[in-house]
C-alpha cells in the first residue's frame, strides 16, 4: 500500500534561502494604472520560457507564464498552477492536483491536458530536460489531475520543476507541437504578451482574467497571490549601463534590473531613485580543468589554490559588493554543508604555493586562463588571478575572449586550465544543479571525479534529506581535497526603482505584479 | 549616364559574391554558435549539442553555403535563428532607423561643416579659421560611444531637453522622432562634423585662388556672395567625396551610437548577431549593408556629373 504525504506540509528537499527582508508594506493599498518600464542589461536568444536559461529571458517569462510548482520568496518550491502533490511512499508516482478556474491568457481553461502535453514538449526541447528523465509517463485520469509515473526514483523532482532556470511553464496543448522558438506567447500568468521588436523591447498588459493563487494572502517569490497593478509593463533592452543609469535619474525608466555598484553610491542621495540590494545573487568561482596540461595534476592545482587571494579577486570583480563565503551551498539553506575548516584552503598562502609548485617539478609551463569581456565578473576575475598566479611563479597566458568563444572553448577537453564564472541560478536552486555541474556526461571539470559522481547519484536517488546533505557535504570535501574549483564569493547585485514604484522588493528577476505607481 | 549606372551594378555583382563569401567564411572560422547562447552559460556539451540539432544547424558548411546562395538568387535572404523571422524582414524593419539616424547625423554635419569650411576658407590663418580647425580636430577625436554618453548627460539628465534613449517612429509623433533622434544625430554629426569641414576648407583654398573666382571679386562680387555661389560650386566635388565616405563612417558609427542609445536599428542587429553567431542575420546584415555602399557611391558618382558639367564627357 501507498504512504501517501502532502509536499507543501512537509518539505523535506526545500533549499530555504535567506533573501533581504524587506517590508512588504502591508496595509498599503495597491493602485492600478500606469505603464512600468523595466530596463535589462541583454536581450534574451528567445521568449520561448522553456527553452533557454538565460536570466533575460526569465526577466519576461515569469510574468506570462506559471509552472505547476515554482520558488517561493527563500528559494523553497511551492504550488503555483497545482494545489500540491501527493508523492507516493516508494517515491514513484506523483499525483499533481490542479488548480481550478485557472485560464489561459486566450481565455481557454487549464486542463490536465494542457499541463501534460507542456511537460512532454519541455522533456523534448526544454532548457533543464533531464529533469524529467526520470519519468516514465504523464497520465491525466481526469481533467484537473497530473500524475508522473517514475521510471526509476528521483526524490528532487520537485525541486528540479519548481526552478525558474529554464522554467517548466504550462501552455495550451495546441501550442505544444510547435518548434523551439516558434510557440505561441500564452500563459496563465498576471501579464499577457501585447508586442515583442527584438532589440528594443517587449511590452505585456495586465492580465484581467488573471485566477489569483487563493491558498497564499500576498505576493511571494514567484508564487502567491500575485495582483498585477499596472496597466502595462514595458522591458526595455538598454545594454549601455550609463544610458540605463541616465533613463532612470531622468525618470524615462522606471525599474533597473542592475544598477553599477558605483552609480549606486553616486546616487544614494538622490531621492527620486530607491536602491535596493540582492545579496547572494551568484557564486563567483574559477573552474579548472582537470583533463589537461598543468590542472590535470591536482598537486599544481592545490597550488592555484594556495596562490590565489581570493578576497582582492571578489572586492575588485564585484566592486565591493561581496561576502567571503567558501561553501558551494548558501548558508541558512537546508543543504549548507557548512564551511568549518575551509579557511586552511581559502586564505592565500604563497609559501605553500611556492612549495607544492616545487615539489609538482612545475617547469615554467604556461597556463591557459580563458575568460570573456562581456560580463565584469569574469573580466576581472580572470586578470586578477592571472597577476596573482603570475606573482606565485606561474607563467600565464590570459585569453580574453566574446562569450560563444569562450563558451565554445570551455567545453573542449584540451586547450583551457582556469576558466571564471558566476553561477547566478544554480545556487539559488539549491544543490542539484551545482553538484550536477561538475557530474553526469560532461562535467565543467571535463574528467569526471568519482567521489563527485557518487554525490550526484546519492543526491537524486536517496529519499532521507539526511543522506542527501551528506552527499552535498562530500561533493564540497571533494572540491577542496583535490582543488577542482575555486569559489571566490558570493556576489550581490543592486536593483533600483523610482521612488514613485511602490512595494517592489527585489528578487531574481524584476517582479512587476504586486507594485503600483504613487 | 545609363550605361554608367549599368556598368556600375554589373560591377558590384562580383563585390557583393565576394563580401558574401568572405562573411561566410567568417562566421564558420569563429568559434562559437548559436546554440551555446540559446542553452546558456551552464549548460553542458550534451545540451548545447542537443540544442544545435533541434535548431539544425548540423548541416554541413558547404550544404548550408549552397542553400544560402540558392536562397539569395531567389531574394531570400534566410531566417534569423534567434528572431524566428526572415532576415529581409528583420533587416527591413530596423532600416528606416538607421537611415533616419545616418541621414540625419549627415545632414547636421553638412549643414555645419561646409559654412564652417567656407568661412574657415574666407578667414584663413586667422582666428575664426583656427577655431573653427580645431572645433574640427575635436570632434574627429572624440569617440562617437564617448560623445553620446556625454551628450545623454548634458542634454538628458541635467537639461531634461530630450530622452536619455529609445526611438519613436516618425509614423506615430513626428515631434517624438525628432527628439528621439536628435541626440544619437547630434554624436553621428559631431564626428562627420571635422572632416567635412576640413575637406571643405581645403578645396575652398584652392578654387578661391582660381582665375574665376578673381573674375568674380572683379566684377564686384561681395565676399560671401563669391564664397557662396562660386567657390562652394567649385568646391562641390571633393566635398560630396568626404561626404560619400562619411555616410559609410556613419554607417559604421551608427553601430555604437545604436547601442549607446538604445535604437532598434540595423546596427544593433547586426551585432546581437554577431554576439549569438545567428549567422544568417550577419550574412544578411552585411550584405544589405554592402548593397547600400555600393549605391551610395554610385550616387556621389552621379552627383559628381550634376555638379561639375566638364565631368559628364567623360561619362
Amino acid at each position: 500500500m501507498l504512504r501517501r504525504r502532502s509536499f507543501t506540509a512537509g518539505l523535506t528537499a526545500a533549499a530555504s534561502l535567506p533573501l533581504p527582508a524587506i517590508a512588504q508594506s502591508v496595509g498599503q493599498q495597491g493602485r492600478k494604472g500606469g505603464d512600468v518600464i523595466v530596463a535589462m542589461t541583454a536581450a534574451p536568444p528567445t521568449i520561448d520560457a522553456m527553452a533557454t536559461t538565460a536570466q533575460a529571458a526569465r526577466n519576461i517569462s515569469m510574468h506570462m507564464y506559471e509552472s505547476l510548482y515554482t520558488r517561493d520568496e527563500g528559494a523553497n518550491p511551492q504550488p503555483e498552477l497545482a494545489e500540491g502533490v501527493d508523492i507516493a511512499a516508494d517515491g514513484m508516482t506523483y499525483t499533481f492536483k490542479l488548480r481550478g478556474g485557472v485560464k489561459f491568457h486566450n481565455g481557454k481553461p487549464m486542463t490536465s491536458g494542457d499541463a501534460k502535453a507542456s511537460m512532454e514538449r519541455y522533456a523534448k526541447l526544454g532548457g533543464s530536460k533531464d529533469a524529467l528523465k526520470a519519468v516514465a509517463a504523464f497520465e491525466t485520469p481526469n481533467a484537473s489531475t497530473l500524475v508522473l509515473k517514475m521510471g526509476s526514483i528521483f526524490p528532487g523532482l520537485i525541486e528540479a520543476i519548481s526552478s525558474p532556470r529554464a522554467p517548466f511553464v504550462i501552455v495550451p496543448e495546441e501550442e505544444c507541437g510547435k518548434p523551439l522558438g516558434q510557440i505561441g506567447n500564452i500563459g496563465t500568468g498576471p501579464f499577457q504578451f501585447a508586442e515583442y521588436k527584438p532589440d528594443s523591447h517587449i511590452k505585456m498588459t495586465r492580465y484581467d482574467g488573471y485566477a489569483a493563487n487563493k491558498a497564499f494572502d500576498k505576493r511571494d517569490g514567484y508564487t502567491g497571490k500575485k495582483t498585477p497593478y499596472f496597466d502595462s509593463v514595458t522591458i526595455r533592452i538598454i545594454t549601455e549601463g550609463g544610458a540605463r543609469t541616465a533613463g532612470l535619474q531622468t525618470g524615462e525608466l522606471h525599474v533597473l534590473e542592475t544598477l553599477d555598484v558605483a552609480a549606486a553610491k553616486r546616487l544614494k542621495d538622490d531621492k527620486g531613485i530607491k536602491t535596493y540590494t540582492m545579496m547572494p545573487w551568484a557564486f563567483l568561482t574559477l573552474m579548472m580543468n582537470n583533463n589537461w596540461g598543468l590542472t590535470a595534476n591536482p598537486a599544481i592545482r592545490k597550488a592555484i589554490q594556495a596562490a590565489l587571494e581570493v578576497e582582492e579577486i571578489a572586492a575588485i570583480a564585484s566592486d565591493g559588493l561581496y561576502r567571503l563565503d567558501p561553501a558551494w551551498q548558501y548558508p541558512g539553506t537546508n543543504y549548507f554543508p557548512g564551511d568549518a575548516g575551509l579557511d586552511a584552503y581559502v586564505k592565500q598562502n604563497q609559501a605553500k604555493a611556492k612549495a607544492a609548485l616545487q615539489a609538482a617539478g612545475y617547469n615554467g609551463e604556461e597556463l591557459q586562463v580563458i575568460c570573456d569581456s562581456s560580463i565584469k565578473w569574469h573580466l576581472d576575475t580572470g586578470t586578477v588571478a592571472a597577476e596573482q598566479l603570475r606573482a606565485a611563479g606561474f607563467k600565464v597566458k590570459l585569453n580574453v575572449m566574446d562569450w560563444p568563444t569562450v563558451n565554445a572553448a570551455r567545453v573542449k577537453p584540451e586547450g583551457w586550465n582556469l576558466w571564471p564564472l558566476a553561477m547566478g541560478i544554480e545556487p539559488y536552486e539549491g544543490p542539484y544543479n551545482v553538484v550536477g555541474f561538475f557530474a553526469g556526461s560532461a562535467p565543467v571539470q571535463i574528467k569526471p571525479d568519482p567521489v563527485i559522481e557518487d554525490s550526484n547519484k546519492k543526491l537524486a536517488t536517496q529519499l532521507k534529506l539526511d543522506d542527501r546533505k551528506a552527499a552535498v557535504k562530500a561533493f564540497q570535501d571533494r572540491l577542496y581535497d583535490q582543488a577542482i574549483a575555486v569559489k571566490v564569493c558570493d556576489i550581490g547585485v543592486i536593483q533600483a526603482t523610482r521612488a514613485n514604484v511602490m512595494n517592489y522588493a527585489p528578487y531574481r528577476t524584476q517582479r512587476m505584479w504586486d507594485c503600483w505607481f504613487a | 549616364m545609363l550605361r554608367l549606372i549599368i556598368v556600375r551594378l554589373l560591377a558590384a555583382v562580383p563585390v557583393l559574391f565576394v563580401v558574401s563569401l568572405v562573411s561566410f567564411g567568417l562566421t564558420l572560422l569563429v568559434p562559437g554558435d548559436i546554440a551555446s547562447e540559446m542553452a546558456g552559460p551552464t549548460a553542458t556539451a550534451a545540451d548545447v549539442a542537443r540544442v544545435r540539432a533541434e535548431l539544425g544547424l548540423n548541416q554541413p558548411p558547404l550544404e548550408r553555403m549552397v542553400q544560402w546562395y540558392g536562397g539569395v538568387l531567389r531574394g531570400n535572404l534566410g531566417r534569423s535563428i534567434l528572431l524566428n523571422q526572415s532576415v529581409g524582414q528583420a533587416v527591413l524593419e530596423r532600416l528606416p532607423v538607421t537611415l533616419s539616424l545616418t541621414l540625419m547625423g549627415l545632414g547636421i554635419a553638412c549643414l555645419i561643416g561646409i559654412p564652417a569650411g567656407l568661412l574657415a576658407a574666407a578667414k584663413a590663418r586667422r582666428w575664426p579659421d583656427q577655431v573653427t580647425m580645431a572645433g574640427a580636430m575635436l570632434g574627429l577625436s572624440l569617440p562617437d560611444f564617448w560623445l553620446g554618453l556625454l551628450l545623454i548627460y548634458v542634454f538628458g539628465v541635467l537639461l531634461h531637453w530630450l530622452p536619455t534613449g529609445g526611438f519613436v517612429a516618425p509614423g506615430t509623433d513626428l515631434l517624438g522622432w525628432l527628439r528621439s533622434i536628435a541626440l544619437p544625430a547630434a554624436s553621428l554629426a559631431l564626428t562627420q562634423l571635422g572632416p567635412i569641414a576640413r575637406m571643405t576648407r581645403s578645396a575652398a583654398l584652392e578654387v578661391a585662388s582660381s582665375d574665376f573666382i578673381r573674375t568674380a571679386r572683379a566684377k564686384g562680387l561681395a565676399e560671401p556672395r563669391v564664397y557662396a555661389r562660386h567657390v562652394l560650386a567649385g568646391s562641390m566635388v571633393p566635398i560630396l567625396t568626404v561626404v560619400g565616405i562619411g555616410f559609410g563612417l556613419s554607417l559604421g558609427g551608427a553601430l555604437v551610437v545604436e547601442q549607446v542609445f538604445s535604437l532598434p536599428g540595423v546596427g544593433r542587429l547586426v551585432i546581437g548577431a554577431v554576439l549569438r553567431r545567428d549567422w544568417p542575420v550577419i550574412q544578411g546584415g552585411l550584405l544589405l549593408t554592402t548593397c547600400i555602399f555600393v549605391l551610395v557611391n554610385l550616387v556621389v558618382d552621379l552627383l559628381y556629373l550634376w555638379v561639375d558639367p566638364r565631368l559628364r564627357e567623360n561619362a
